[in-house]
């Protein structure tokens, strides 16, 4: 198979992540729940986790929240920040996972830079939307549709000039480029575990740069007598027995990228998407390409998109169909209608994945050419 | 030789203050908190020579880790709260 959904999941987990959580299982019992060497196993497996993510992202181990997914972690951030009614900043190309929370919150939603790839008219809607007043903002790092890397330092900066609190939403970015809690700013920057990093599903990260509501209390391992939750990071998000096994995966994953270099990932993917997007785009296909693009490249196939995915999952090729969770984003591209079929590259981007779809893809157009007859 | 115990609101700042300590040469294991020293309930905390403890503390601010209490043991293991 080629695998080509990254952007849903990464597949092919270094063999690290995998010795890493059969580790787990064999040696780890509950972290910060006694003090045998089981318990102080899991405990060392769980703070390396943090230690590596804190060198990651830029920040200290006790900032680095664990999560359930890159949607717990936003809901954890929504939850902080958004009272109902509150004016919250949004950009264009959201996933559902940052506004269905806001929809439920009944927050006051603007959504500011509708155009793909341009970072001036991001920049400018986004500052006129803050400038209009706002009690929050958040935005995505990396468009999980279409690739588009929005300029999140300077819409970093533009929040804090004007004073307004801030989430990243680093589902796509998080292991493929540079993101750092304390350059940045932010107050949360929410991501998975398992795209990106590397590491087994049911994980996720939270990077709290301000103290976050609990969103569900329960045993911590410290202040047992209290029934209020610990006041301190990160017992006071981190209510219940933790993933062991997940984190010690993802710490692998994490430990994988950090020696590896995010530069030199985050260059094979987007070289891949390129050369791939530019051939699709010479096949006739309307194909979403710009200068801020990352590893991920959308088309409109002339066939129905989930029949066109249908069609090349059957030829060994998995890519990803539909509205991807985020009919905003497909919204702000023209293509809530159509779809998009998207492509998107992991760590392991490699010439033979791109010339494997693109044989694939031609076949798909004399198909749908013979069908037309 | 007598022994000093640091104690912790949890287990991440105690694992903290143990790395802390081992790469400044200080010998000490993360233990949880004898019941009685924890008055809020469930807690971690250092173990170390009597010796270590005004440096221990000393390095652990300077790292950024805060601890609650500090205690002397004495050889018959007697408790005595120390002020730092």
């Amino acid at each position: 198979m080629t695998y080509l959904d990254n952007g849903a999941t990464s597949f092919h987990k270094p063999e690290s992540v995998m010795r890493a959580m059969r580790c787990a299982l064999e040696n780890c019992a509950n972290p910060g729940r006694g003090g045998y060497t089981a318990a102080m196993s899991a405990a060392k497996t769980v703070l390396r986790c943090r230690e590596r993510a804190g060198e990651l992202f830029g920040c200290a181990p006790e900032q680095v929240v664990f999560t359930a997914n890159c949607t717990h972690g936003l809901n954890i951030a929504i939850a902080t920040l958004v009272k109902p009614g509150s004016r919250v900043v949004i950009s264009g190309f959201e996933h559902n996972a940052v506004t269905r929370p806001l929809h439920a919150r009944k927050a006051k939603v603007k959504v500011a830079g509708r155009k793909l790839f341009d970072w001036e008219d991001t920049l400018r809607e986004f500052e006129q939307a803050l400038h209009s007043g706002a009690d929050a903002a958040i935005f995505t790092h990396v468009s999980n549709v279409f690739g588009y890397i929005l300029p999140v330092e300077q819409m970093a900066a533009l929040c804090k000039h004007y004073g307004v609190p801030f989430v990243i939403d680093a589902a796509q970015s998080a292991g493929m480029l540079p993101v750092n809690l304390i350059e940045l700013g932010a107050d949360f920057i929410a991501m998975p575990g398992h795209k990106g990093l590397l590491g087994p599903q049911g994980t996720g990260l939270l990077l709290c740069g301000r103290e976050p509501v609990s969103l569900i209390q329960g045993g911590t391992g410290s202040l047992s007598a209290e029934q209020d939750m610990p006041d301190f990071l990160p017992d006071m998000a981190e209510a219940g027995t933790l993933n062991v096994p997940g984190i010690a995966g993802l710490s692998a994953g994490i430990g994988y990228i950090l020696q590896t270099g995010i530069d030199g990932i985050f260059r094979r993917q987007q070289q891949q998407a390129q050369q791939c997007g530019e051939a699709l785009e010479k096949m006739g296909f309307r194909t979403f390409l710009g200068e801020h693009q990352g590893g991920t490249v959308s088309f409109v196939p002339d066939m129905d998109c989930e029949e066109a995915a249908q069609f090349l999952g059957e030829k060994g090729i998995a890519v990803r169909a539909g509205l991807h969770c985020a009919p905003l984003a497909h919204e702000s591209a023209g293509t809530l209608d159509t779809g998009t079929v998207r492509v998107s590259f992991g760590h392991d981007a490699a010439p033979c994945q791109t010339g494997n779809f693109l044989l694939q893809a031609e076949k798909m157009i004399a198909r749908s050419q013979k069908n037309s007859q | 030789m007598r022994k000093c115990i640091i104690t912790f609101r949890s287990v991440t700042p105690a694992q903290r203050a143990e790395e802390v300590l081992h790469r400044a040469g200080v010998e000490c294991v993360v233990q949880r908190t004898p019941k009685w020293m924890e008055e809020k309930g469930c807690g971690y905390s250092v173990r170390l020579d009597r010796q270590d403890v005004m440096a221990a503390a000393m390095l652990l601010r300077q790292a950024g880790i805060s601890f609650k209490k500090t205690y002397a043991l004495s050889d018959s293991g007697a408790p005595e709260e120390l002020r730092l």
